[in-house]
């Protein structure tokens, strides 16, 4: 059962009852993405939060010169939308798609409060999320205005340590704002220090 | 003796390409009852079979990735395959070569075919196979063994009926070129039509064979035709094969280690905090550099 990922993630994070938690889960769609279709594009309204059960999802945006720019990877466990679209009713700025053949649960605009319903400690580990998503952007947003490309790519292996093994280096590079080349020599500067 | 029987026949999958370089039916491990466990110390098993590939100016194959935990083992049936590591290792297989790559602590290494065979473009036909390393060599130096088919020897077969290649392990009184680090046994059986070759294998060993040229008879009674897999059961030591077309058929039996297996894409350990640390060493370039 695909759905006892997004149970087994709240199980591991707040007290849960099993089977009214369950219940609601049991009603949410279960989409399968082939890699390269599109959950959300430009100037649509996103309507979704999106739970990744399996593959790898990607937000990006597409810049005047046509240079993707990629803001945030979501593997497995990840909740991955365009807030400022969903909760502000705002056309979005911003492309979700699939890097690999993923399978996503599609969450309602109120998921949270229907969760909150059959488990009030929701709210709270909801809060809790928030908070570190709030925090990890405050994190990338020092790292873009002033780490080295080393120490971003540090950063980086610790957020998504599989992540290389899937994604090209030009997608890794894009989400550490700097080139496919820097990311390389980077690389190749680390091997050569942890050389025994 | 009692005869090993057959205990399934499978028949290839559904391909898929591995880089775009390989397309490959996987059996092992996820055919049915050809899982880790059950296959023992054989964990993957990737059969590419006759495909021809188009005339490429650029090679195809796999780019730069890492392996940590056990040995791949690559052995050319058609065509040719480069290879190149970060340990150093490196070279070109052709038509009967086998490349014995021990990853071990970790490599990152790349496969394609080789420039000249990707130039002319034709018919490729592979296997790749992973043997598991005992846990106390799986972080131990990687090492690169490049087979050549001349050096590998040839046990006759009564009455100009074929040979059997000894790749590892020993058949009858001829030893294989091949180190292993856990005793198993590899062979190419390459017989003529109605020509026979018996085997004997402890009951403990895990044991299969992969035809990959022609078709052929085991023990009198089971068929199995080209690209099909045979796996024995654990009972038994001794079977007979008979070709009923000019065959070639890779024979493989390895004693299990018997330990936890820990695997998640190229890293294949013994506990979670290992694979942990695989990803980590990896991200750290710990296995190296490799352009």
């Amino acid at each position: 059962m695909a759905e006892n990922t997004l149970i087994r993630f709240l199980e591991s994070n707040i007290p849960i009852e099993k089977s009214a938690v369950s219940a609601y889960v049991s009603t949410l769609k279960i989409r399968k993405v082939k890699k390269g279709e599109q959950l959300l594009k430009q100037g649509d309204i996103c309507q979704h939060t999106f739970f990744v059960e399996k593959g790898l999802l990607r937000y990006f945006s597409i810049d005047k010169k046509g240079k993707e720019n990629v803001l945030q990877f979501a593997p497995e466990n990840w909740f991955i939308t365009d807030r400022e679209s969903v909760y502000f009713n705002q056309p979005s700025k911003y492309y979700i798609d699939a890097l690999e053949d993923s399978e996503v649960l599609v969450l309602e605009k109120n998921f949270v409060e229907k969760i909150s319903e059959q488990n009030n400690s929701f709210e709270e580990f909801n809060n809790k999320l928030l908070h570190n998503h709030i925090r990890s952007l405050q994190k990338r947003i020092e790292l873009l205005l002033s780490a080295t490309a080393e120490e971003r790519y540090l950063d980086f292996i610790k957020v998504y340590p599989n992540l290389l093994l899937r994604v090209p280096q030009t997608l890794i590079a894009s989400y550490l704002g700097i080139t496919p080349e820097s990311l390389s020599r980077v690389r190749k500067e680390l091997a050569t220090k942890h050389k025994k | 003796m009692i005869t090993k029987k057959v205990e399934l026949v499978v028949a290839p999958k559904e391909p898929h390409f591995v880089g775009d370089g390989f397309r490959v039916h996987n059996f092992i491990p996820s055919g049915f009852r050809l899982d880790m466990k059950r296959m023992d110390p054989f964990i993957m098993l990737d059969y590419n079979s006759k495909y021809n590939f188009p005339p490429s100016k650029e090679p195809k194959g796999v780019g730069v990735h890492p392996h940590r935990g056990f040995e791949t083992v690559t052995i050319a049936y058609k065509g040719k395959v480069a290879h190149h590591d970060s340990s150093g290792g490196g070279g070109v297989i052709g038509e009967g070569d086998i490349q014995w790559m021990t990853a071990a602590s970790g490599v990152l290494h790349k496969e394609y075919h080789e420039e000249n065979f990707s130039k002319a473009g034709g018919i490729f036909q592979m296997v790749q196979l992973w043997v598991n390393l005992p846990a106390k060599d799986k972080m131990s130096a990687p090492k690169y063994q490049a087979i050549q088919n001349k050096t590998i020897k040839k046990y006759p077969i009564a009455n100009n009926g074929g040979e059997i290649e000894v790749i590892a392990g020993a058949y009858k009184n001829i030893k294989g070129v091949a180190s292993t680090f856990s005793p198993i046994h590899m062979l190419n059986a390459k017989l003529k039509t109605g020509a026979k070759a018996d085997f004997s294998f402890p009951n403990t060993y895990n044991t299969t064979l992969l035809v990959i040229e022609g078709s052929i008879t085991v023990n009198g009674l089971e068929k199995v035709p080209t690209d099909h897999l045979a796996l024995f059961e654990n009972t038994g030591e001794h079977f007979e094969i008979e070709a009923t077309d000019d065959a070639i058929v890779l024979v493989l039996s390895g004693e299990p280690l018997n330990e936890p297996i820990a695997a998640h894409g190229p890293f294949v350990m013994n506990t979670k905090q290992e694979l942990i640390d695989a990803f980590n060493d990896f991200n750290n370039g710990k296995f190296g550099y490799l352009e």
